[in-house]
């Protein structure tokens, strides 16, 4: 069972953790469908940290819905999670969702919260164990009898991330986790996730409007862009590990990344109101 | 003061003007101002009715309604009176919200089942649920069923349609979360979505229970030959007007009580979904 916490750096023979080729999808519309995703290609190894950017529309958590099962491809699409084609949400693949509060049960205490996964497989004193290793991991073991709702926006959070965690996930999506967040709270989340990523050896996907957070969290960036959306680049991000929020944020390579970044999401953003107006589709 | 569960509509027949809220001791919540009020206007309803300014040959004054009440007391009429109407309404309630339930939860989750029902459910909902008491004394006759009939008619619609509501409003978000945790489709019933929708169903249930109340009078009155509202018009023929208005006084006494129970067994049986109501009320 702690088999979780290995799986850092690829060896060959194990599967990518996911693994698309041409993929799109497609959404029923009034009269055709429409596509919110046009072939992509790509692939994420495990323990690897991808973050995902791009405009408005351009598709991110449409591509973490996939990734995460709970989104249909076009037949020709390839998806694999964990070399298996992704249908329904695949083995210890974990959601985690920017609208904190309304991912949490507001009448179920944080313990109990964190035991939504786990309670028809575990029992007794191994469910709390693992409720226990999980809240000390966001460090919120003392909350355990507290309601959510009583918790700071930054907290709850930390309790959806326990949620996930105490399933022991091979992967975490996550969609714009910290978007809702103060910058204090962010940053302190941003390192905390990193620690635990170390800790846990979890491949992460995290989408971002935040370009600095994309690059500060991530190996590697994948830049979305136009509608429908479409990779614009991927983004090597050579900067040390551990990272930190002053030294890594004044590193010559991060303000470089920077700048690709930027300019990769404006170009893309200035390409898709042209492609946009000429093609007449609906802008939501 | 946020009640619990509260609609707008449930709030107008919120007659109780304390609730005794759990530790608190109950002196302190009693409304004595409200009390005192009420009991002037009992005062002068006495002395308007005596003095003779109200000319309605048959307007008791309150002491006559005692008179009325003790004399039902002491012949056992009212106890068995208040004993059919409260079974046949609660009863009947039980019956209807758990139909109510079942269907509202099929149709909120089910969109295809919804699009078949909806016109004819909208369409029997619209009628008046006391147009269908003389529909239902010429069909079931004066009797007993007759009127189980027409109380889980009535009563099962507000929770129908609440449960419905409140499955439906589940926030996708949530429905996200069932999914990605793993979690079976029965199991994220049971312990996701009909949580998140209860106090949308509360509000059904109680609802319910005042219209399962009224039904169940008005059939009294118009078929089955028992109960509290057989017994008020029976005096009025009778020209009791003492006894009838004792009948009329237990019949609202009995709502409240009703009421009251409710409230009791919502905050004893959920406190968990009180907690997350009130924390939004």
């Amino acid at each position: 069972m702690t088999s979780s916490t290995v799986s850092h750096g690829s060896t060959e023979a194990e599967p990518l953790a996911f693994e698309c080729a041409n993929l799109s999808v497609d959404v029923p519309a009034d009269k055709q469908s429409r596509r919110l995703l046009d072939d992509l290609t790509f692939s994420i190894r495990q323990g690897e940290i991808i973050s995902v950017i791009g405009t408005s529309g351009a598709g991110k958590t449409t591509l973490m819905r996939v990734l995460g099962g709970l989104m249909p491809v076009t037949p020709d699409s390839t998806a694999l999670a964990a070399g298996e084609p992704i249908k329904g949400p695949p083995p210890r693949v974990l959601m985690v969702f920017q609208d904190y509060a309304n991912s949490l049960l507001p009448w179920r205490t944080v313990k109990k919260n964190v035991a939504l996964g786990l309670e028809t497989t575990l029992r007794g004193r191994e469910l709390d164990e693992r409720i226990d290793e999980a809240l000390s991991l966001v460090g919120l073991q003392h909350r355990a009898g507290e309601y959510p709702w009583k918790l700071s926006g930054g907290m709850q959070q930390r309790v959806q991330i326990a949620r996930a965690l105490a399933l022991r996930p091979a992967c975490l999506l996550m969609d714009e986790p910290f978007g809702a967040l103060d910058a204090m709270t962010k940053s302190g989340l941003q390192d905390e996730l990193l620690r635990l990523q170390e800790q846990t050896g979890a491949t992460i996907v995290f989408i971002t409007h935040d370009v600095e957070e994309a690059i500060y969290l991530g190996d590697r960036v994948i830049v979305l862009g136009g509608i429908p959306g479409r990779i614009e680049h991927i983004l090597d991000v050579d900067l040390p590990r551990p990272r930190d929020q002053i030294t890594t944020r004044e590193n010559p390579e991060f303000l470089r990344l920077r700048h690709a970044a930027y300019e990769s999401v404006l170009s893309s953003e200035q390409g898709s109101a042209a492609g946009g107006a000429g093609a007449g589709t609906g802008d939501r | 003061m946020t009640t619990t569960a509260a609609s707008p509509e449930a709030g107008a027949q919120e007659a109780l003007p304390s609730r005794p809220r759990r530790g608190a001791g109950l002196l302190r919540h009693v409304n004595l101002p409200g009390i005192a009020f009420l009991a002037v206007l009992v005062v002068l309803w006495e002395l308007v009715v005596r003095g003779g300014l109200l000319d309605f040959q048959f307007l008791p004054a309150p002491t006559e309604v005692l008179d009325g009440a003790q004399s039902l007391i002491e012949g056992g009429e009212l106890w068995s009176a208040v004993l059919h109407t409260a079974l046949v309404a609660v009863g009947g309630w039980i019956l209807a919200s758990t139909l109510g339930a079942v269907v509202g939860i099929a149709l909120g989750l089910s969109p295809a089942l919804w699009r078949w029902t909806a016109s004819s459910i909208e369409l029997l909902r619209s009628f008046p649920s006391i147009t269908f008491v003389p529909l239902a004394v010429l069909l079931l006759g004066f009797s007993y069923k007759m009127e189980l009939v027409v109380v889980i008619y009535a009563s099962q619609w507000p929770v129908l349609v609440n449960t419905m509501d409140g499955v439906r409003g589940v926030s996708p978000g949530l429905r996200d979360v069932t999914r990605t945790l793993g979690m079976s489709r029965l199991r994220s019933l049971r312990t996701v979505i009909l949580p998140a929708a209860a106090s949308k169903m509360l509000v059904g249930l109680r609802l319910g229970l005042n219209l399962s109340l009224i039904l169940a009078v008005a059939a009294e009155i118009v078929g089955n030959p028992q109960g509290l509202g057989y017994e008020l018009v029976f005096e009025q023929q009778a020209l009791q007007p003492g006894r009838m208005f004792a009948y009329f006084i237990a019949i609202g006494l009995l709502g409240m009580l009703l009421n009251a129970l409710f409230q009791l067994a919502v905050r004893w049986l959920m406190p968990g979904v009180i907690a997350a109501t009130d924390r939004k009320g």
